[in-house]
């Protein structure tokens, strides 16, 4: 099989979001000697780049995201595992900044949080995705860790959403606050209520949370 | 008689049931299932038919949603266990359920039951700000909906601070919260002359520890009101859910199952939604062990469900369920627009119709896409259940109820991403006399008039 249909496989399996087909692909792909960091950079990004602007044109849903994102995973996975020491620097040096996101402390809801961190994946971020019922030191402690730029906090409760200030209150008790930018989001989340916390932006869907993020990480 | 159906049982099955990692249960075993019942049984959104005629969509419905939820079930996300139950399980709790049940007590007393299609009796109104307040304003607001003619029920704002601190869940002044708030509740229906409604309660306590704390039948939480046990999106649920669950039925409150499938969520469209929403109850009947289901499938971008995606879903998942089983269940509205437009009483009368000539009881309305504080007033519901006790006692078909939501919904429908927030409460109402102002009071009257002029039959 050529190259080219390689590619095109790969490509393929990614939007229709099967994991084992592209997992198999990129195998075939490495064996025939493609560079893998080429891979990465022109078919899959571009291909799941694809399947978000589907998502936010309401074109696809959650499953079809996630299905893709699994898929590409599976991909990337196998891609990345034979990828020489440079070869993976520059692929970490393509990331555009390092996001840490979460959903906080007493929260159990993750579907918006868990597409904002697939999407600001796809758009080229390095995402730390802490799950749910996050404790509000815990994401200090990664930012911390991996120098992140950004903390994205999601709340989708009322009675959660105090936690998203609390983490804004620990930065700013620690001395860290100048260190990183923070988001917020979530449902009964608002503009005024990030202005409220002191938070650096407020996103309504996951969609423009991206855009946040990317404006944020321009504006640092 | 059930609720609760063998409580027993489903907490040892959330500890032994088959095991698997939340991320598989929501990809690998909801999702191809999901998928699988939507082409087996043929489910498909008609743009053009927002309330369907089809008794045989309806039933198709109501069998996918059976056949997922017997594979599927229930995920535990405490114990990465998954609740299961045999259909036997299903149509012994169905068969055991009455179908009806006396809330609230005394004079104030209400029957809520099952609807049929079309049925011609006056749903049960629940009328609701769903949203947060001020703290001063927990008490006006309150008696706002309390004094509303049309309520049967009322549920009542969400604090979100508390002697000026702020709630937060698990902390101890989510407990304090949470107890003032069903202090401050009971004052209210009383300071309207009515004592005795059904209040459903307490929507500041998300943890089960504050749930529990505002149970008392002297100053708190009766026998005679509700609570909620809710569920995780999607089938999904914890210990504390289940820990309210126990709790409740021990205590003797009434129990609601408060369900919102998203759209464009793990449900993918609109025919994904119906399906998981009509497993949500007999989830919400054999799990959440409920009396009655709080349903609101909500769009997952912009937080309503009047759009005609939204509405044919809510349509064909109360036929399913007023066909095929004795649930109750009170339709939630989502409006994406706020108070003092015109937009939102056209969303409020499009929700009002489409669920009650489908077969839902009501339950009316968060507004403003669910998330601005004080957002909220009653003419909004007051609206929504005008138009729905209109629907049930004109006696008027699904046909027909079709024709007016398509010319309702046209009103609105390219709006909706940009849908105005209107006013606040305390812009919209005088809150010393706790009535509307002149502007709201005349735009009601004028908005009324014109759908009366589109064929919409009010009771007065």
């Amino acid at each position: 099989m050529s190259l080219e249909t390689l590619n095109e496989r790969l490509k393929k399996f990614v939007i229709s979001g099967d994991e084992e087909a592209a997992e198999k692909t990129a195998s075939e792909i490495l064996k025939a000697g493609m560079d893998p960091l080429e891979v990465i950079e022109k078919s899959l990004s571009p291909t799941m780049r694809l399947v978000g602007e589907k998502f936010e044109k309401g074109e696809y849903y959650v499953p079809e995201l996630l299905c893709a994102a699994a898929a590409m995973e599976a991909a990337t996975r196998v891609l990345t595992a034979e990828m020489k020491g440079e070869s993976k620097e520059k692929l970490k040096a393509k990331k555009i900044g390092r996001v840490v996101v979460g959903t906080v402390s007493g929260d159990i809801h993750d579907i918006g949080k868990n597409i904002l961190a697939l999407l600001l994946e796809v758009n080229g971020f390095d995402t730390y995705d802490l799950g749910k019922d996050v404790d509000s030191m815990k994401f200090i402690e990664k930012a911390v860790e991996v120098q992140a730029d950004i903390i994205a906090l999601s709340a989708l409760m009322t009675t959660t959403k105090p936690a998203q200030k609390e983490v804004i209150d620990f930065l700013n008790e620690m001395g860290l606050r100048d260190k990183y930018t923070v988001m917020v989001g979530g449902a009964p989340t608002s503009k005024e209520w990030a202005e409220e916390i002191g938070a650096d932006g407020w996103a309504e869907t996951a969609e423009r949370g991206v855009r946040l993020a990317q404006t944020l990480i321009r504006d640092r | 008689m059930v609720p609760p159906w063998r409580i027993n049982e489903v907490l040892e099955r959330a500890e032994t049931g088959p095991i698997c990692l939340e991320k598989d249960f929501e990809l690998k075993i909801l999702l191809p299932k999901l998928r699988d019942v939507i082409r087996k049984y043929k489910i498909e959104f008609d743009p053009e038919n927002v309330v369907p005629s089809d008794d045989s969509l309806a039933d198709d419905v109501w069998r996918a949603a059976l056949e997922l939820y017997l594979e599927v079930g229930t995920y535990c996300t405490s114990t990465h266990r998954r609740i299961l139950f045999d259909e036997s399980e299903i149509r012994e709790a169905m068969k055991n359920f009455p179908g009806r049940f006396v809330l609230g007590y005394g004079k104030d007393s209400r029957e809520l039951f099952h609807r049929k299609i079309e049925d011609g009796r006056r749903p049960f109104c629940l009328f609701s700000p769903d949203i947060t307040c001020d703290e001063q304003l927990f008490v006006p607001m309150s008696m706002a909906y309390l004094q509303e003619p049309l309520a049967d029920g009322v549920c009542a704002p969400i604090l979100e601070e508390i002697e000026g601190r702020s709630i937060k869940a698990g902390a101890p002044f989510e407990i304090k919260g949470s107890v003032a708030h069903a202090m401050m509740f009971r004052e209210a229906a009383r300071r309207v002359g009515r004592p005795g409604i059904f209040l459903q309660s307490v929507g500041t306590a998300q943890s089960d520890a504050a749930q529990i704390a505002a149970s008392n039948p002297i100053w708190g939480e009766r026998l005679t009101d509700g609570r909620f046990v809710a569920s995780i999106s999607e089938l999904k649920v914890d210990f504390s859910l289940l820990n309210k669950m126990v709790h409740f039925h021990q205590y003797g409150c009434f129990v609601g199952a408060l369900t919102g499938p998203m759209f464009g969520g793990y449900c993918g469209g609109a025919e994904g939604t119906a399906i998981v929403g009509t497993a949500y109850h007999i989830q919400g009947l054999m799990v959440n062990q409920a009396h009655y289901q709080n349903y609101f499938p909500f769009h997952i971008k912009h937080m309503h469900n009047t759009t005609r995606e939204l509405l044919w879903g809510i349509s064909v998942t109360y036929q399913a369920l007023a066909r095929n089983t004795p649930l109750i269940s009170l339709s939630n509205g989502f409006a994406a627009a706020g108070p003092s437009t015109p937009m939102v009483l056209y969303e409020a009368a499009a929700h009002g119709l489409v669920s009650v000539v489908s077969g839902a009881n009501l339950w009316e309305i968060a507004v403003a896409r669910n998330r601005y504080k004080n957002r909220a007033t009653p003419m909004e519901a007051k609206m929504a259940c005008e138009v729905g006790c209109g629907v049930a006692e004109s006696g008027i078909k699904r046909s027909e109820a079709n024709e007016l939501a398509k010319k309702i919904v046209s009103k609105y429908e390219k709006e909706i991403a940009e849908a105005p927030l209107g006013r606040t409460f305390q812009e919209c109402y005088d809150i010393r006399k706790i009535a509307p102002n002149d502007d709201y009071a005349k735009l009601y009257k004028k908005v009324k008039e014109e759908l009366r002029e589109l064929g919409v039959l009010f009771i007065y």
